[in-house]
């Protein structure tokens, strides 16, 4: 405190602080424009609420991690931060003299890890294993009624690829979007996905899920919508200079609309099919 | 070697003792990078159908066999040369047999390249094996041109006598290098040519 | 004994200062080339930021100079170039060259009692092998058909000639190559020196923590920095020779090269390097919060265990890089579980850290400012690191700032921590000048205030979905709100970026005119700070026998009335000198 007391009474931290400041002004950050355009816009703080059927198992697990750091850190921060007030060098004051090899110091020093290892790694690790398997990696089949998608991903768009009405890929009505993807409510909506060049990953933050679309190898993953509504997909993982453009929408509406829809869209689908277009033709055989 | 011994004539039994643990942390070091080069190998491998793939023209077996004899007789006479040398006896001849042993591997394995890429198998083709087998042996290869020059650097300087029984540690470290490419060159030839 | 004699020092201007064999010499070029490295990374990072704050607008002054002729607008792939180039240089050529090549260079003789590493040639050779990697990572920068732009990780297939076309990141490739050999050449070098070179009576448990931190950082280096060698080396032979490595024959079943694999590769590389890292800063600050705090290093054979064991443990973590690429169940679970267990080794070094300066005697001058902090950013890092070694919640945070706020904490802004107070600590031995104490200070609280700013409000945006590597994330409504985030870590950015200016000044002013250094300017008893500052050529004029530990602070058996005793100097009555601090008068409070 007193060398700070003494820095702030020097002429030299004051020439030195107005320098900083002027400084400051040169630099960016003093852009009115800029900082008037984030007060203006609308904001948001967090991800918007969960649509997925998993998705309040990210939310839980998140939570509970937050209260758990947010203790050890403060934690941390009392040991740190009262030593450098209490034991601060001053005249008359000495450290103790402790190289804490005791055994006694090392029992200590194994407990608390132990403790902290169990509350903090364990206890998350637990509720994880269960989450991934009773959530993430449980992938539906078809026979538990998933509503299966082929995504093709590439440079800069997502391609998806629905059965259509006779439950087939690689036929006349399958039902091929770009950018847009609708899926029915209460549905457990399952993905196939690979790339037709650079590595990208399908992530629709509001149903908690991302995935890689790997060239060479198909990937799965799934979630199952609760909420009817438009959300967003993005991708994830860099893969070229339009990588921020790549977004797609994705519809998720009530199974009565849904029908309609998927009757209406395979309808559309057979009668655009042309044979010829063999960049079109790119489904494969679907992998569980 | 401290500063005063970078140019010692004389080296000591800690000077020695000093240049073997770097020898053989270089050499644990690098054995990491072929390790890479190895599991690569495996994993690739096991995504082909078929190994070794059809239609691909394969390098010749008899040419390979013979660079391995060659290179397996070359650090023979490396280690027979060494052993003299810590004996204080005469070691340039196994020496050279050992050098020669080695110029003759790399004779064979370029003929070997040149026969492969003239049948049409090149990397351009951009297969899993071309991959594989030209990546892993121009590797290798580099390796056989730098333990050849080392070879050829303690042959000189056994010739001027810098290198002697006396003065040894580079001649050991050497012969040491060139183990080491031999043993990965026996890893590459179980990959390659051992169905 | 060839092992004792002094060689007249060279006089020639090239052999003393460019070609020099001399470690301290070797060691003040490593800091210079990782400084201006850091300072060009810096400005991309600012770059970076403004792109972010102010979508497509201009960036001030230097845009017009470096993009003339979009008029100072950063394009998005010049953008690309910039976040790559930024991780590249920072890792490769400002931090490691500061942290390892500088202090590896200097420490490792001066505190183990030797007159220079045990093959100086070798050690020049590092030195120059970076010096070429880093120029043609400068003059990938400069190739007509683009420089890298595939992230400074480098996934395939973007990073092949499928993604990037131009020779840019052929380029990058074999530079990251150079650099790796460099480090193997100091790794090998520094392992050998540490194990055979120590001064009589310098066992291993008196080595000071900072040259435990440098052998198991020069371990690191020599087995795994051949890994991204090997992995560069497919990855230019996929570019320059067409195979087939990382590029697959189809798109869905299998056959051909294989992307995964070089993510895997990079990433057994690519763990263990954020030990590489932080490793040196742990030993740092090991050592510094016990110098400072006037107390023992508590602990200290429970902190080698604990460095050692994250050694051992650090490459077989890595796949919470890849919880999202399609691992299988079993796999993801396992280094799940695995990272956990790494991180009770932290867990010990901060029990470890936060214990030596309980009930000490704090001076806090700035090297000391400088470890306490590395202690809180650590702190801050590694926590924040279990949601992402946790599937469940690794699955939405993974590849979004929350990632970028995580690893700039635990490895970039732990280690420059650990760096600066390294600078501020040796500048006096090394150059013979003390750096100011009152600009020191400033330059920490300058520092470390905008950090953890904008390193919180990254956890913030990526908490709330934004994506890393996007130019613009203006453009996708999805993350048009976020703006206020992006603006107010940005304007903590340019704080941060400012308050470098205040260390530029103050190591440029004392360097040529700051006040002479003391011999023993922090009162500690290492043996560096028994020889005149500068360090004279030949470091020892004789070897020293050592006797007692780096750390006997506050000892009741050191004679005179001191607190701190030289490592050379015995204790007043060895076999007496207590060891229980219940045998200690208390403490006057
Ligand atoms: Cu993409
Ligand atoms: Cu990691």
């Amino acid at each position: 405190m007193k060398t700070l007391l003494d820095a702030l009474r020097s002429r030299a931290t004051w020439r030195w602080l107005g320098t900083g400041a002027l400084l400051l002004m040169l630099s960016p950050c003093a852009d009115a424009a800029m900082l008037q355009e984030a007060v203006d816009l609308p904001n948001r703080w967090g991800p918007n609420p969960s649509a997925s059927d998993y998705g309040w198992r990210y939310d839980e697990l998140f939570t509970l991690i937050t209260i758990l750091i947010s203790v050890s850190f403060a934690i941390m921060l009392i040991l740190l931060v009262l030593p450098m007030i209490r034991d601060r060098a001053r005249a008359g004051h000495k450290a103790s003299f402790d190289h804490g090899s005791s055994l006694f110091d090392k029992r200590f020093t194994a407990t608390v890890s132990v403790i902290v290892f169990i509350v903090l790694d364990a206890w998350v690790l637990v509720i994880a294993v269960r989450d991934l398997r009773e959530g993430y990696w449980n992938i539906p089949t078809e026979l538990e009624g998933a509503y299966r998608v082929e995504v093709l991903a590439q440079q800069w768009s997502w391609n998806f690829r629905a059965t259509g009405l006779d439950g087939e890929f690689g036929t006349a009505d399958d039902v091929i979007t770009i950018n847009d993807l609708t899926v029915p409510q209460d549905r457990p909506v399952v993905f196939n996905l690979t790339s037709k060049d650079v590595i990208h990953s399908l992530y629709v933050p509001d149903m908690r899920m991302k995935r890689d679309a790997n060239p060479g190898a198909v990937n799965q993953a799934w979630f199952q919508p609760i909420t009817a509504g438009d959300f967003a997909i993005l991708c994830a993982e860099l893969c070229g200079f339009a990588h921020y453009q790549m977004g797609a929408q994705l519809h998720v509406l009530s199974p009565e609309d849904f029908g309609a829809w998927e009757q209406d869209a395979s309808m559309i689908a057979v009668a655009g099919f042309d044979p010829e277009d063999t960049e079109a033709q790119w489904a494969w055989d679907w992998k569980e | 070697m401290t500063i005063a011994s970078i140019h010692a004539p004389v080296e000591d039994t800690r000077d020695r003792t000093n240049a073997a643990l770097g020898m053989a942390i270089f050499i644990g070091s690098w054995a990491m990078a072929f390790a890479v080069l190895f599991i690569s190998f495996l994993i690739l491998r096991q995504r082909q159908a078929v190994w070794p793939p059809v239609g691909v023209t394969l390098p010749s077996l008899p040419l390979a066999v013979a660079a391995t004899l060659t290179l397996l007789g070359s650090s023979f006479a490396l280690h027979r040369s060494v052993s003299a040398l810590r004996r204080g006896a005469p070691f340039t001849s196994w020496w050279t047999a050992g050098l020669v042993g080695g110029l003759v591997f790399a004779v064979l394995q370029t003929w070997l390249w040149a026969d492969l890429w003239a049948a049409g198998t090149t990397t351009f083709t951009g297969g899993t094996y071309e991959s594989l087998f030209y990546g892993l042996t121009w590797f290798h290869g580099l390796h056989v041109l730098c333990g050849l020059g080392a070879l050829f650097l303690a042959r000189i300087g056994a010739a001027t006598g810098r290198y002697g029984h006396q003065r040894r540690a580079f001649v050991v470290n050497a012969a040491v290098f060139w183990h080491f490419v031999d043993v990965v060159w026996i890893v590459l030839f179980i990959c390659f040519f051992v169905p | 004994m060839s092992h004792d004699g002094i060689h007249p020092e060279p006089t020639s201007f090239w052999r003393k200062h460019v070609f020099s064999v001399d470690h301290k010499v070797i060691a003040k070029q490593f800091l210079w080339f990782g400084l201006v490295w850091l300072l060009i990374g810096g400005m991309m990072a600012m770059m970076i930021r403004w792109q972010l704050a102010n979508p497509g607008e201009p960036f001030p002054v230097l845009g017009a100079l470096l993009f003339p002729s979009t008029g100072g607008v950063i394009q998005p792939d010049t953008y690309n170039v910039l976040f790559t180039m930024h991780g590249t240089i920072m890792i490769f050529l400002g931090l490691t060259p500061v942290l390892i090549g500088c202090f590896g260079n200097y420490c490792i003789p001066m505190l183990i009692g030797a007159r220079d590493m045990i093959v100086p040639l070798l050690n020049m050779l590092s030195f120059w092998t970076l010096m070429l990697g880093g120029a043609v990572g400068f003059y990938s920068l400069l190739v007509p058909l683009g420089a890298s732009e595939a992230g400074w990780t480098g996934y395939p297939t973007l990073s092949t000639t499928v993604g990037a076309p131009g020779s840019g990141e052929t380029l990058w490739a074999l530079a990251v190559f150079l650099i790796g050999a460099s480090s193997i050449m100091g790794g090998i070098n520094y392992i050998t020196t540490i194990v055979r070179l120590r001064a009589p009576g310098m066992t291993w448990s008196r080595l000071p923590l900072t040259i435990w931190g440098m052998f198991f950082t020069a371990i690191l280096n020599v087995l795994f920095l051949p890994v991204i060698g090997s992995a560069m080396i497919l990855l230019v032979l996929d570019r320059a020779f067409g195979t087939q490595f990382y590029v697959p024959a189809t798109m869905i079943d299998g056959g051909g090269g294989d992307p995964i694999l070089y993510q895997h590769l990079f990433w057994i590389f690519g763990h263990p390097e954020v030990y590489i890292l932080i490793l040196p800063a742990w030993g740092f600050i090991s050592d510094f919060l016990s110098f400072f705090a006037r107390k023992p290093a508590f602990g200290y054979r429970v902190t080698v265990g604990a460095m050692l064991a994250v050694t051992v443990l650090s490459a077989v973590v890595y796949g919470h890089h890849m919880f999202t690429t399609g691992l299988s169940p079993m796999l993801g679970e396992s280094f799940m579980l695995l990272t956990m267990i790494i991180s009770v080794p932290g867990e010990i070094l901060f029990f470890n850290w936060l214990h030596t300066i309980w009930r000490g005697s704090l001076r806090l001058t700035t090297p000391m400012l400088f470890s306490l902090g590395t202690v809180f950013v650590f702190g801050l890092g590694g926590l924040t690191g279990l949601y992402l070694a946790t599937i469940s919640t690794d699955i939405f945070l993974h590849d979004t700032y929350f990632v970028v706020g995580h690893f700039h904490l635990t490895m970039a802004a732990s280690s420059l921590f650990g760096a600066f107070a390294a600078i501020y600590f040796w500048m006096p031995k090394m150059f013979g000048r003390m750096l100011d104490e009152r600009l020191g200070k400033l330059h920490f609280w300058a520092t470390f205030i905008p950090l953890t700013i904008v390193f919180c409000v990254m956890f913030w945006s990526g908490y709330a979905g934004m994506p890393r590597r996007y130019y613009d994330h203006t453009y996708l409504e999805y993350l048009r709100d976020l703006q206020h985030l992006n603006v107010l870590t940005s304007a903590a950015a340019f704080l941060l970026g400012a308050a470098q200016l205040i260390f530029a000044f103050n190591f440029i002013r004392s360097r040529w005119w700051g006040a002479k250094a003391p011999t023993n300017p922090w009162e500690v008893g290492t043996l560096d700070m028994a020889v005149p500052s500068p360090v004279p050529y030949y470091n020892f004029e004789t070897i020293p026998t050592v006797v007692t530990g780096p750390h006997e602070f506050s000892n009741p058996a050191i004679p005179d009335g001191k607190d701190w005793i030289f490592q050379t100097e015995p204790l007043a009555d060895r076999a007496a000198a207590p060891t229980d601090p219940s045998a200690q008068p208390a403490a006057s409070h």
